[in-house]
Order: C-alpha cells, then structure tokens, then sequence
C-alpha cells in the first residue's frame, strides 16, 4: 500500500516537473520576482535617504523619486511576472491536455467513469495546474533567493541587523519544521474538509430517489447538518493548530520589525546597554527598518500561493491515474474483408461485475454484412467495441480469418466506423469527410459526400463542400450528422465496416432514406449491423439474435 | 428560503466569533500601520536626540515608544491568529449551513429538476457554487481589517497633518475606484473566458462520445481537435490576466504615490513626523489587499450565490387526496391486486418495466393510465401518499456512504436491531454482516465500495425488507447472484411474505423459481403507451 502511494506520489512528482518544464519563460518570471524585491531595496533606500535629507535639512526629491522610480518599478516586476507566468501556464497547459486528451482515448470503456469524468480529466483538472505553473513555481524559486537579496542588503549598512533577521528566520524555520510546513496543514486540512463535506453531500444527492422513496430526506438533511457542524468544528479544532504555524510565520516577522526598530533606535540614540559594533546614522537606521518587512514577504506570498500547489497535486493524480489506465491497441492491419468469428466468447467492461456479453458465438463469412439484433442492454454495441479494443475480452476466443484477437490488438485502424452521433470536428465539410482517408482527392470526397445525400446541406451553405462547420455543429440536423458519418465509410477503403445503431433516433423517413447508402457503404467489405430496426435489418445477409443477458 | 436567508440565520447563530473577528480584524488592521508608522517615527526621532548630544539624548522618552513597538508586534500577531481562527468558525459554521438547506431545497423540488442536479456537471456546479459562498464567508473579516487599517492610517496621518491625511485618502479611494473599474472591465473577459471552456468541454465531450469513430479513423489527429477550442481557451485567459495583472501596477504605483504624496505634504512638520507619515501612508495602501481582492472575487462570489438561489427558491406543492387505505389495492396495466398479493413484472429490457416502477415512487413524472391505487390513478397522488406504501429496492442498488445500520435505518427510523438482523437474515446476508468486525456498525464506503455487486444489491433488499410499507417493490433482486444464493433468497422470501403478509411487486427478467403465489404481467406482451419516450426520458 505505502510503496503503491510512493510510486503514484513519484508519479505525480515527475508529471508536475514535465508540466513547469524547462522553459525559460520560468526564469523570467522567476527573475522578474526577484526583481520585485531588488525595487524593494531601492524604495527603502530612496525611502530613507529622503528622511535623512529632510532632518540634515537638504534637498530630498532626488531620494523621493529613487523611491516613487523603484515603488513603480515594483509593480511593472509584478505585473509582468503575473504575465509571463500565465502565459506559461498557458502552453503548459496545452500540452498537458493533448497529452490527457490522448490517453483519454485510449481508455477502456468502463461504465460510468466514461464520458463526464474523463471530461472533467481534460477540461478541469489541467485546468487546475494553472496557478502551479503560473504562480507557485516561480514564487518557490524566488523564496529562496529574494529573502537572501535582502539580507545582504541590510548587512552592507548594519551587521546587527542582518544577523536580527537571520535571528528570527532560525526559530522560524524550526517552528515550520516542528508544526509541518504552515501553509501546506493550514490549506491541505481546508481542503480536506471540504472535501469531506462536498463527499456526503454529493453521496446524498446521488441517492436521492432511494431518499425520496424511503421519505428519509427529512432525516438526511438532519444527518447532513449534524455532519456539517461536525466537520466544521472539528476543522477548526485542526485549523487553530495549524493557524499556530501560520502565526510563527507572523510572529516573527512582526518581532523582527520591531527588534529592528528598537536595536536601531537605541543604536541611533547612543543607549544601548552594550557597546555595537557599529554606529548607525539616521539614514542606514530608516533603511533596515523598512526592509524588515520586505525580509518575509516572500515566505509569505509562498504561503499564500500554497492551495495552488494542493489543488495541482489532486488534478495531477487524477490525470497520472488517466494515463495509467490507457491501453493503445496494437493495430492489426486487414488487407481483404475479413472473416470474423465469435467463439463463447463474454466480455465485461473495466470496473463492472456483470458480463455485457455473456458466450456469444456467430461467424460472418468475408464480405457478408450481418445485422446484430436485441433489446438494449443485450451487448450489440459492447461487440463491436470488442473489435477495435475498447471493450476486453475474458473468455471465449474471438477470431479474424482464423487468427485469435488477443486483448490488447485491435482492427481500429482497418475499420470504417458509423456512429449514432458521428464526431464533428471543428474545420470544414469537407475536412471532417476527409477523416476517414486523408489521402482521398477532393472529387472522392465529393462523391462520397454526394453518395451519403449531402448534395442538399452542400447546396444550400456558402462555400459547399468547404463551409466551415463550428464546434458546436453548426446547424446540421441528426440525420445530417449521420450523413457525414456515413459518407466517411464510403470513403473510407477499410475492408470491415461496423455501424452502431447508424439510425437509432431517426423517424422512419430519415431511416429510409439512409437504407440505401449504408446497403451501398457495405458493398464489397464485411459488415456489422448493430440495430433495433427491423427495415435496416434487410440490408443485411443475414440476422443474429443476441438474447437478453441472463 | 433564499440564500440571504440561510446566510443571516447563520451570520445570527454565529454573531460572537462573527463580532470578535471584526474586532480583531480591526485590531490587525491599525496594528500594522501604527507599528511601522510608530518605528518610523521612532527611529528618525532617536536619531535627531542621538545627533543633538547625550544630555538631549537621555531626555528624549524612548521607553513608552519601544514599548509601545513591541506591544503592537505582539498585538498584530495574536489579533491575526484570532482574526483568522474566529473568521473561520464563524464562516465554517455559517457554510455548514448552506449544504442541508440546498439538500432539502432539492428534496423539495419536482422530480425532474431534484434527478437533474443530482448527478454529472449540474451536481459539480452546485458543489463548486457552495465552495465559493463559503470561501466568501470565511473572508468576510477582511473588510474590517481594511477598517482598521484606514482608522489606524487616519490616526497617524492627521499627525502629520490634514493635508497629508486627505492626500492618502484621497488615493485609497482611488485605489478602491480603480479595482473596481477594471474588475468590472474584466466581466466580459471572464464571460469571454466562460465560453471558451464551455466550448472546451463540448469538444472534449463530443471526442469522448466518438471514441470509437476516432480510434477507427485518426487517433493521432485527436489532439488536434482539442488544439483550436484550448487555444482560443488560452487567449481568453491571457486577456483575463492581462487586465488583473495590471491590478497589480495599480495597486503599487497607489503604495508609492501615496508615501510619497505623505511625505511631501508633511516636510513642514518635524523630519520624525514625515517618516512616520510616509511608511504609515504605505502601510495602509499595502493593508487594503485583502479587502482588494474581496473586490475582485466579489462578482464571482455573487454569480455563484445567484445560482444557488435558484436550486434554494423552488419547491412543489401538492394537496394529499382522501380515500387512500393503508392496505391500499394497486391495479397495473389494468390488472387489479388485491392487498398481499404477488405479482412479477417481466418483459424485455426496455419494455418499461422499471420505469413503471419509478412512477409508482413518484421518481418519474407519471403518465395517466397506468397504474391505480384504491382506484385512484397515480398521476393524480402526490409523492408524500404514494411513496408510503412500497418498500423499494432499487436496480441500480445504490448505497448511502455510511454504516450498514445508517443504509437500514433509511427504510424506517428507530427499527430496533432485531428487525435489522431478520431484514439481513432474509436478504441472505446476515453472515456476510457478522463477520464485518464492527458488525452493523460497519463503515460500507463511498456508494458501498467494501462490498461486492451482489452484496451491494442483498443489502438494498435487505433496506426494503426494513421498511413495513404494504407492497414490497423489488427490481432485479436477484441480478448478480449465484444460483445457490439466489435459491436461498427466494425461499427466505417466500416465508417473508408469509409473516409480514406484504404484497410484491418483483421486475425481473428472468423468471424468479420457487416464489409462490405468482401472477404475471409480461410488458412485452402489453401496449404499454408512451413507453418508449419514458423509458427514455
């Protein structure tokens, strides 16, 4: 157990660091951070050189636009790291989600985590590594270095001073040590525990019909709002001792403000009760007692930055555990339509405990097309899912010309594929026929185009065959979705076409309508008919009854 | 009930940590500016006495401003751990509010509207909307800390003068104006930013929906596609950032000016004076941030809460008919059933079985002329007469993540834990239960994760078996066991029956051997109208 939670968490680890990458966007955001702090220096100096010029009675702008130059150039440091960091962030995020986006699918069906939650993978949880990547890294980085900038600063003009800072940074680093980092308890338990409470809420919407019928909504809301008091009282029992590392965090910075300004104080008033090392004027005085402040920032702005970091280790699990679960399928490459043979062979999805198919055995000769009837639910689907390896085998052996399909191989890239919802990519009518042979000339695709009955939704857009279709779909109708999907297969040389319900949803004009092209899409290649419709079924050689699993 | 309302309720209930946060808040707030105004003063004052001779120098009063110094560093660190711990229980506790109320909201609403958010992206929107709100409460104290800050300002600056008082004033208020200018420019970037992962989530769902189709044409194009919508996805941001970055030049160029506007207009005063004014003056534009970013979060907080407003404001009302008996006759598809009688539903999968079912639960929006209770047609019985008279176990056989006891205890509150161990007895799952170290008190795991499919599905019968409704509503009980289990189950049912005289309604679509008493009622058989349509809805 602990050794699978080590390899996951070197897993996401990796995946985190291949996020940032080595781009050198993130030095300049990280330089621009430092930078921030370098203006900070100066704004203190031109900050005290103006108080020490007006008590000598001397002339004070030069100092005050020092400070007003350095003060602005703080926030064109800032400003630009906050660009910079996006737009790495950006491209980061790019690359990750072609990356989920292919490992996407390459997943195996498996019931509900399909669709919605694989979604979620690529849209929401890269979209999680944002301030990862735009915010923490480069302020990680910075952290290290700035507070040391600074330290150096106030060592040119007081030695005392210096080692006051680095005083307090030593009992703060062992109060982080000693209380876990601060802001990794503080934000790892707020997320948790709301976490916990999304859970039950969440688990009690989901089962809200059996709530429903059992009338036990009234009880459950009770049981929810006692459980929401619970955990909140008890995160805040967690959250008063985490606050306490936060609180270090605050105690020291304040404490060093103030042993600054009294040592500088009694410094400049010449009282300390030891003889210092140094004599300090007004000016050097002024200027370590408004770096003090600039000493911790960077501490804190990490802090701050910290639920970036726990939101991006959740995501990047998720993602990690995506690739992990993809199997690409070997291609198996067919020359000549082939024969197709189910031996008892059940087939289950990932994650299930019920067979989809339960011992199903039937031939189809080489270039016969069959239609596979039964209820849904009887496992139509989950077959030809079996063929291009969505969909894994457990019994039984499944054959193509006499050679077993193992688990793991598939004829995806041998097969011309009708769907119930075809997809539609963004670009034009033409590019989204053209899927299905890249290499086909434009009057193929216009053939096929006009075979499948889209001369019609051609003739009527601007532009024709290259009007662009939106992502959204563009106003094409379901049949005229299907009528894509279908000119695809014609285009398509693939000698094993497989047709998932092609008119599922359709009135029975549609359907008729479409009859003819998919009987001539199966001319001359072998074909599989998933199908409820009884007059599709008579394009078919032949018809196999699946029965109700039982 | 709007949210305002659960809000105020709870803000009332929570008004002792709610008021002590915002008095620490100020406390932090005037802490910070007066520690490094004071030093400031300090500091520059020492010097001038340190400069002025020894004599001068030992009658200056250091001892009350050192004092005072770290008085205030101890201060500002306990009032912000206080600040931070009450503004989190008052915001905690007032949030622990929001989830029971939305949760009895949706119980409340009609059917189709409570299943629609109770799954998929409208349940994660919900869960999201709800963390924002409470993020938002549990920030509500940074305004008062912005309080503090201004007064403590204030204070240290009217020494310094009027002029320099208002001078600060005036480019806080600027400040505050300009984050709100340029938040309110950036809504329509961030509706823009919307769109585009609406988009991205269309385009990300539609490949998913074609994986098959991909897989068989161009697996390796695939990424292209999601190319376009995350690039226009990108450029969104990029503007988003662009206008929130420039917050950030803002609210520094506002840190400076008004230090420096301090400083300038405070010259005439003592050099100790100016100082002060000047770091107070910057402490007090860098102590506004919190209340800054409550600025810039506000709207999101706000379209949020908007949308949880609308899953809190509905609600259905219905009036209860007279003439329902507690040993009500159910008649379906027009064959009447007397009380206690047994009766399996069969059919093809998709023949409406369990959408039959379902409407007698009022889970399903009813369709006239299916079923009948004492003669009355379903449609016109409201959900709080109907669900009374079944015990339901469910298809999908669905668990409450809890104890094996809080997944019985649905079915009837208060059964004592003799009925619980029969209920489990009859389901054939007793054994399975007493081996669990904890017994019924067993933790079961999200959506019952520690058991298998099977006893996933013996422990919902066993749920049923709880409950003393009238008819017993069973949906593929015996899905997903083995035969010998399954023999086992039945023959406990039977003699079930016999005690408690319970009518049954079974869905199955294999037949159930050796349950006595059995009529039939084969859907397939049946013009079922509309069936289709429901069955998909």
């Amino acid at each position: 157990m602990s050794s699978t939670a080590l390899v996951d968490r070197r897993a996401r680890q990796q995946m985190l660091r291949q996020t940032v990458g080595s781009d050198r966007r993130r030095l300049v955001a990280t330089a621009l951070l430092i930078g921030d702090t370098v203006a900070g220096v100066g704004f203190a100096a031109g900050l005290a050189g103006a108080v020490a010029a007006i008590a000598a009675d001397e002339a004070w702008l030069a100092w005050a636009a020092l400070a007003l130059t350095a003060g602005i150039a703080r926030g064109l440091f800032a400003m630009h790291a906050q660009r910079v960091g996006a737009s790495l962030a950006a491209d980061a995020k790019t690359r990750l989600r072609r990356r989920a986006t292919a490992a996407a699918v390459s997943q195996p069906l498996a019931g509900a985590r399909w669709g919605g939650e694989i979604a979620t993978s690529i849209v929401d949880e890269v979209e999680a590594l944002d301030g990862y990547v735009a915010r923490f890294s480069p302020i990680r980085t910075a952290a290290s270095l700035s507070p040391m900038i600074v330290l150096c600063a106030v060592a040119l003009v007081s030695l005392v001073a210096a080692l006051i800072l680095v005083g307090t940074l030593v009992p703060l680093v062992a109060a982080l040590i000693l209380a876990g980092t601060a802001a990794a308890d503080r934000s790892r338990q707020q997320f948790a525990a709301t976490a916990r409470l999304s859970g039950l809420f969440a688990d009690r919407l989901r089962a809200l019909p059996l709530l429903l019928a059992f009338q036990a909504t009234g009880r459950e809301e009770e049981v929810l709002s006692r459980a929401a008091n619970d955990v909140a009282s008890r995160t805040m029992r967690v959250l008063k001792v985490a606050f306490l590392s936060t609180g270090a965090l605050e105690f020291f910075a304040a404490l060093s403000v103030a042993l600054v300004a009294v040592y500088a104080g009694f410094n400049v008033l010449r009282l300390l009760p030891f003889t210092p090392p140094e004599q300090l004027d007004l000016f050097s005085a002024f200027f370590v007692l408004a770096l003090a402040p600039e000493f911790y920032l960077p501490l804190r702005r990490l802090a701050a930055a910290y639920h970036d970091k726990q939101a991006a280790e959740t995501a990047a699990d998720r993602i990690v555990a995506l690739e992990r679960d993809a199997r690409p399928s070997a291609p198996r490459p067919l020359a000549e339509p082939p024969r197709v043979s189910f031996d008892e062979v059940t087939l289950r999805y990932e994650g299930s405990d019920v067979d989809a198919v339960a011992a199903v055995s039937f031939s189809v000769a080489p270039g016969e097309a069959i239609a596979l009837m039964g209820a849904s639910g009887s496992g139509k689907s989950s077959i030809l899912g079996a063929l291009v390896g969505l969909v894994p085998s457990r019994e039984g052996s499944l054959a193509i010309d006499g050679h077993a399909l193992d688990n793991g191989t598939s004829l995806a890239g041998a097969v011309a594929w009708v769907a119930q919802a075809p997809l539609i990519v963004p670009g034009t009518l033409a590019d989204n026929i053209r899927l299905a042979r890249p290499d086909a000339s434009r009057a193929e695709i216009a053939d096929a185009a006009s075979a499948a009955g889209l001369s019609a939704v051609i003739a009527s857009r601007p532009g024709g065959l290259d009007a662009v279709i939106d992502a959204r779909g563009g106003g094409l109708s379901g049949g005229e979705r299907r009528r894509i999907g279908l000119a695809r297969a014609l285009l398509s040389r693939a000698p094993l076409l497989l047709l998932d319900e092609p008119t599922a949803h359709l009135d029975h004009l549609a359907e008729a309508e479409l009859i003819p092209v998919i009987a001539r899409a199966c001319r001359g290649r072998t074909a599989l008919i998933a199908t409820h419709s009884a007059a599709l079924a008579c394009v078919a050689d032949r018809v196999i009854r699946l029965e109700d699993r039982a | 009930m709007r949210l305002a309302d659960v809000i105020a309720l709870g803000s009332y209930q929570q008004r002792r940590p709610t008021i002590r946060a915002a008095a620490l808040g100020l406390i932090v707030g005037s802490a910070s500016v007066l520690l490094l105004g004071l030093s400031g003063w300090f500091i520059t004052a020492s010097a001038l006495a340190g400069a002025a001779g020894a004599a001068v120098a030992t009658s200056f009063n250091y001892m009350l401003p050192s004092a005072a110094i770290r008085l205030l560093a101890i201060a500002r660190t306990g009032a912000r751990y206080g600040e931070a711990v009450f503004s989190h229980d008052a915001g905690l506790h007032i949030g622990a509010k929001l989830r029971p109320a939305l949760f009895a909201a949706v119980a409340a609403a009609p059917i189709r509207q409570a299943l629609s958010l109770s799954r998929g992206r409208a349940l994660s929107m919900v869960l999201d909307d709800v963390a924002t709100v409470e993020t938002a409460l549990v920030r509500r104290s940074a305004r008062w800390s912005a309080a503090g800050v201004l007064l403590g300002g204030a204070a240290l600056l009217s020494l310094a003068g009027w002029a320099a008082m208002l001078g600060v004033g005036a480019v806080a208020l600027l400040l505050l104006v300009a984050t709100e200018q340029i938040t309110r420019a950036a809504r329509s970037l961030e509706e823009a930013r919307d769109d585009a992962l609406a988009d991205l989530r269309i385009a990300a769902d539609a490949i998913l929906a074609a994986a098959a189709e991909v897989r068989c044409y161009r697996p390796d194009e695939v990424t292209r596609w999601i190319e376009e919508p995350d690039r226009t996805l990108a450029a969104a941001q990029r503007r988003l950032h662009g206008a929130g970055s420039r917050l950030q030049l803002v609210q520094a160029a506002a840190l400076t000016v008004s230090a420096g506007l301090a400083f300038g207009l405070s010259t005439h005063e003592a050099p100790a004076l100016a100082a002060l004014a000047a770091l107070a003056a910057a402490m007090t534009l860098d102590g506004l941030s919190p209340l800054l970013r409550e600025l810039t979060e506000r709207n999101r907080a706000r379209s949020a809460g908007a949308r949880l407003d609308t899953h809190l404001q509905v609600g259905s009302e219905t009036r209860p008919i007279d003439g329902i008996a507690i040993m009500a006759t159910l008649e379906l598809l027009g064959r009447r059933l007397a009380a206690g009688e047994r009766v399996w539903l069969s059919g093809r999968s998709g023949s409406g079985k369990t959408s039959l079912v379902e409407q007698l639960l009022a889970l399903r929006p009813p369709i006239a002329g299916q079923a009948r209770i004492d003669g009355i047609d379903i449609a016109f019985l409201p959900p709080e007469q109907l669900r009374p008279l079944f015990a339901w176990q469910p298809q999908d056989a669905s668990a409450l993540s809890g104890t094996v006891r809080d997944n019985l205890l649905v079915a009837r509150p208060g059964a004592c834990d003799r009925a619980l161990w029969q209920a489990l007895r009859d389901a054939a799952l007793d054994h399975v239960i007493r081996a669990l170290p904890e017994g019924l008190d067993s933790w079961i795991g999200e959506d019952g994760a520690r058991f298998s499919g099977g006893e996933r599905r013996r422990l919902s019968l066993a749920r049923a078996f709880v409950s003393d409704a009238p008819w017993l509503l069973l949906d593929e009980p015996l899905e997903g066991l083995d035969p010998p289990t399954a023999r086992l189950m039945i023959d406990r049912l039977n003699r079930r029956l016999a005690r408690t005289r319970q009518g049954l309604v079974v869905v199955s679509h294999r037949p159930l051997p050796g349950l006595t008493r059995l009529s039939r009622i084969d859907l397939s058989a049946v013009d079922v109208p509309n069936m289709h349509q429901t069955a998909r809805a």
